[in-house]
């Protein structure tokens, strides 16, 4: 007669008695209690049972060693099998390695990138205490950002406030033309600083003394890189630069040439001593030069810009505090955060951090969905060997052990996938730098935290993507497992979830990419009311504006010159902004508006439109002297209602004594970049020739010899100047740099999210399929046609994708919205880019699974049933 | 032999399984000790010192048949090894030189 012990006590047991040693342990307990019956009443045989199973918590950590066990031989066969997995589904692994090695390049690119953006400005020591001195300028309704401030105010903060040690000034000269005996060079980027430039920013001096530089007024810091250019092999120092015949420089020190990675670039740079004239020392008004402040470690720079109000004040009167407002920028803001600020002049490869978010944000979805998939095809491949398990666990593997070998499958496929992935970056990071003009280095990575980071995120992911299988695997019943029965009923619901994660991320991607891309070809594309083709910019400086008639007439002669003509500003640039007077009714109005000087056939040349009244000409000695006014449409309604009121309305500006007049109404021509939108400007001559640059427009068909003419008659006229020109649509071009280095950088990641899910996708399928290979062999015998088949097949995959658009959709169009409303010019989000995308990611969708549905629909039935 | 240590009880257990020639498994043993030295143990630390003494290397097991009575599974059944011979005789051999003391002890005392 067999009794029963108690069930839970017998369960208890086997959780607390380890499971190797559970058999014995149970059968003595079992015998213990069976002779009991014999002698005792069931309940004392049952409570001693009982009794016994508490004992033997004793026995919790108890582990049996098996002697031959050598968990190295395990390991080594489990890593066999795997290899031989791998080699028996080429094209699963293949994908699966793939698309999981392209969703880690991607991502340890964009992390390289992204470090580097993070660490601009990252070499100086003080860089925790550096800070720019920034304004906020308001005219009118107009409030603008701007890098600039005037020119005694860092001496002044050093003065007035304690919390701040140091300051320096950055006033660039730009180009300047530098002689050498009888050879002429230019220097690209030369700066006044102060004296403590050094003391503040860590540029590594290689030769002379930085302190002897400061010295004497005429002294001259190069760089490397122009040293080299300049002397060649001899010793610079000491040796005398002329930069014309009243200044000559002496070579006093030689820096190392600027980093990448500094938003301050420069070629050479000259003691401010020579222009710290008393006139510029009181110039409280004009913003020119960059400030820089080194400031008490720990100082609360809220509480210190507070003070700067009444600063303000002090030096000049109480309606300054109308028009400006004073901020400090730290030192690690200026590269990433400059984007709202304008006049940023000397800001090197000025990027957005929000575009660095955005960076980051795909780099994680396209790891995501890298990861999602790879997860996916290991759960759907181990499906396939539910026997290899069975016959493993027939033959007395443990649990652990079942699980122990999924993970490392999933350890190896991972890390096989690291490794590729480490190739594919070393490959592409070079034509990745060309593309987004940056010096990235993948030795970045040596760093230990580096390291530790990237193998402990591929250890989580070999982790998480084994851990499924291992879990559903090691708790597969024998008999099932060797029946061959699969596991689909029991984790599809879990891979559709993780399909439609995919899709969703790969549709957002999609629709956001196509809209970026297309903002900006509409912004590149658009009609800016004036013609910019075949306009070419030579910069002029004091020599040659001195013969600037000479170099007109001479240009127009030529052959393929349509016209000439000059600005004191770039269109294009945010345009400066300055003080104005108009008279309405009896009353003069000060305002403030945009302006630029330009030679009297600008309107012409650019053929920008006159809407009102006539344009500045040549036959009017006022318009010559610079009397004559054009206003564009937003500052003519500022004026009045009535357009023609506003011609023949006095108008004042700058510093000339009579007032002049409105002759004439622009249509308002875009002129600066797109972000801003097109805000009251004036236009009118300057009687002295002081350009700033020459635009020639040349005739179209053969642009090169139009440019030689264009060189040769400059070489004749200013031998000494070396000949430089600039396309204006190349200007254009640099304007939106930073947007189409990230539109390169979003599509490339748009292209791999899509990739990498349709591999997916494409694994997945074929799992799908052949799980209901007997289904649809069955479906063809009782008659059903191919395209029902293939009907029948892309059922699923069509209501995933479905699902999938229907989540992400919304969510990408509110995120759009946004990102467009920062442009004041923008393209409508129609809901035809969403409906296109998501029926190209369906039929995308419907054709990777087409091979195997295909494949499937054409076979013979016969040949899928017979095995049954 | 240094840093090898029988307990009181493991040593009991130890001799228990060399004193049996066959079928000595835990249900076994827990009678044998029971009924040779009437000290009466739970089946739990028996367990215990078996499950040590193989660790050690003084037991070696195998599995036997298995019975109905004991719920379909196998007895574990143990033999000493060598080296748990040696293991016993030493500690046996350590209490005789204390014994070997204790006659002369004696006789200087009365």
């Amino acid at each position: 007669m067999i009794h029963h012990p108690p069930k839970v006590m017998r369960y208890l047991l086997k959780s607390i008695i380890s499971e190797e040693l559970f058999d014995d342990i149970d059968g003595d307990l079992m015998e213990v209690f069976q002779d009991r019956t014999e002698t005792l009443s069931l309940a004392k045989a049952r409570a001693l049972y009982a009794k016994d199973v508490l004992f033997s918590v004793r026995n919790i950590g108890l582990r049996r060693k098996l002697k031959y066990f050598n968990p190295l031989v395990m390991y080594k066969n489990y890593l066999k099998i795997s290899f031989r997995n791998l080699l028996n589904h080429k094209v699963y692994s293949l994908i699966n390695i793939a698309g999981l090695a392209l969703g880690m390049a991607a991502c340890l690119l964009i992390i390289l990138f992204v470090q580097n953006e993070k660490n601009f400005d990252g070499f100086h020591e003080k860089k925790e205490v550096i800070y720019r001195l920034d304004e906020v300028q308001t005219f009118g309704d107009i409030s603008q950002k701007v890098a600039l401030s005037m020119f005694p105010m860092g001496p002044s903060m050093l003065n007035d406030f304690p919390e701040v040690v140091n300051f320096t000034r950055f006033w660039s000269r730009n180009k300047l033309l530098l002689e050498r005996g009888d050879k002429r060079y230019y220097l690209d980027q030369t700066v006044r600083v102060d004296t403590s430039f050094f003391d503040i920013f860590d540029f590594k001096i290689i030769r002379g003394n930085p302190e002897e530089f400061f010295s004497d007024g005429f002294n001259l810091v190069l760089t490397e890189s122009v040293a080299q250019r300049v002397f060649g092999d001899e010793d610079p120092i000491g040796e005398v630069m002329k930069f014309s015949d009243e200044e000559q420089f002496i070579v006093a020190a030689v820096i190392e040439d600027i980093p990448d990675e500094s938003h301050l670039q420069f070629e050479a740079l000259i003691p401010m001593t020579l222009w710290d004239s008393e006139g510029r020392q009181n110039n409280w008004g004009s913003n020119f030069v960059n400030t820089y402040l080194q400031l008490v470690p720990n100082t609360d720079v809220e509480a210190l810009e507070a003070k700067f109000d009444d600063f303000l004040v002090k030096y000049t009167d109480e309606g300054i505090l109308e028009a400006y407002e004073l901020f400090l920028q730290p030192l690690s803001d200026v590269h990433l955060g400059s984007m709202d600020i304008t006049h940023d002049y000397q800001n090197y490869k000025k990027f957005s951090e929000s575009s660095v978010k955005i960076f980051l944000l795909l780099a994680f979805f396209v790891l995501l969905i890298a990861s999602v998939n790879f997860m996916n095809l290991s759960t759907a491949a181990v499906a396939n060997r539910s026997k290899e398990v069975g016959v493993r666990k027939s033959i007395g593997a443990y649990k652990g052990q079942i699980s122990a070998q999924f993970i490392v499958q999933s350890f190896l496929l991972t890390f096989l996938a690291l490794a590729v992935a480490i190739v594919i970056c070393l490959v592409s990071v070079e034509s990745l730098n060309q593309m987004i003009d940056r010096e990235l280095s993948f030795s970045y990575f040596l760093t230990p935290t580096w390291l530790a980071i990237i193998f402990g995120t591929t250890l989580l992911i070999a982790l998480l993507s084994g851990f499924y299988p291992a879990l559903v695997m090691s708790n597969f019943n024998v008999i099932s497992a060797l029946k061959g029965e699969s596991l689909k009923n029991r984790n599809s619901g879990f891979r559709n979830i993780l399909v439609v994660l995919q899709y969703a991320i790969a549709i957002a991607v999609i629709i956001g990419t196509s809209v970026v891309v297309r903002q900006l070809n509409y912004m590149q594309t658009m009609d800016l009311g004036f013609n910019r083709d075949r306009v070419i910019s030579l910069p002029m400086y004091f020599d040659t504006n001195q013969q600037y008639d000479l170099l007109k007439s001479e240009l127009e002669s030529q052959s393929n010159v349509l016209s000439v003509t000059a600005t004191t500003q770039r269109l294009g640039n945010n345009l400066h902004q300055a003080g104005m007077k108009y008279r309405a009714d009896t009353a003069l109005i000060e305002g403030v508006s945009s302006f630029v000087q330009v030679d009297l056939n600008f309107i012409d040349v650019y053929d920008i439109q006159i809407l009102e009244g006539r344009s500045l000409s040549e036959e009017y000695e006022l318009d010559k002297q610079g009397n004559s006014f054009m206003v564009n449409q937003a500052l003519a309604k500022m004026i009045s209602q009535d357009a023609e009121e506003v011609i023949g309305t006095k108008f004042h500006f700058g510093g000339a004594d009579t007032l002049g007049t409105i002759v004439g109404i622009l249509e308002d021509f875009k002129y600066n970049k797109l972000t801003n939108s097109v805000e009251p400007l004036f236009i009118n001559t300057q009687p002295n020739n002081n350009w700033s640059e020459v635009n020639v427009k040349i005739r179209g068909g053969d642009i090169t010899s139009a440019i030689e003419e264009v060189e040769s008659v400059w070489q004749n006229l200013f031998p000494r100047r070396p000949f430089e020109y600039k396309f204006l649509d190349e200007h254009f071009e640099e304007l939106y740099k930073s947007e189409q280095q990230l539109v390169k950088v979003i599509s490339i990641l748009a292209a791999l999210a899509i990739i990498i899910a349709s591999l997916g996708l494409f694994g997945l399928s074929s799992f799908m399929v052949r799980q209901r290979m007997k289904e649809m062999g069955i479906r063809k015998v009782l008659g059903a046609s191919v395209i029902q088949v293939l009907v029948i097949l892309s059922k699923q995959i069509s209501l995933l994708v479905l699902i999938a658009f229907v989540i992400s959709a919304p969510l990408t169009y509110y995120l759009l919205q946004d990102w467009l409303d920062g442009y004041a010019f923008s393209v409508s989000l129609g809901v035809g880019i969403f409906i296109l995308v998501g029926g190209l990611s369906w039929l995308s969708a419907l054709l990777t699974v087409s091979g195997h549905s295909l494949k499937v629909a054409l076979l013979n039935p016969v040949k899928v049933l017979k095995t049954e | 032999m240094k840093g090898i240590h029988l307990g009181e009880f493991e040593e009991l257990v130890l001799l228990a399984v060399a004193s049996m020639k066959t079928d000595a498994y835990a249900v076994s043993i827990k009678n044998e000790i029971e009924e040779k030295v009437d000290r009466k143990s739970n089946i739990s630390a028996i367990h215990t010192a078996l499950y040590r003494l193989e660790d050690k290397g003084f037991l070696d097991s195998y599995l036997g048949e298995a019975t109905a009575k004991r719920g379909g599974k196998g007895k574990r059944l143990f033999k000493v090894t060598a080296y748990g011979y040696q293991a016993l005789k030493e500690a046996q051999d350590k209490r005789k030189v204390f014994w070997e003391l204790i006659p002369q002890l004696s006789i200087q005392g009365i």
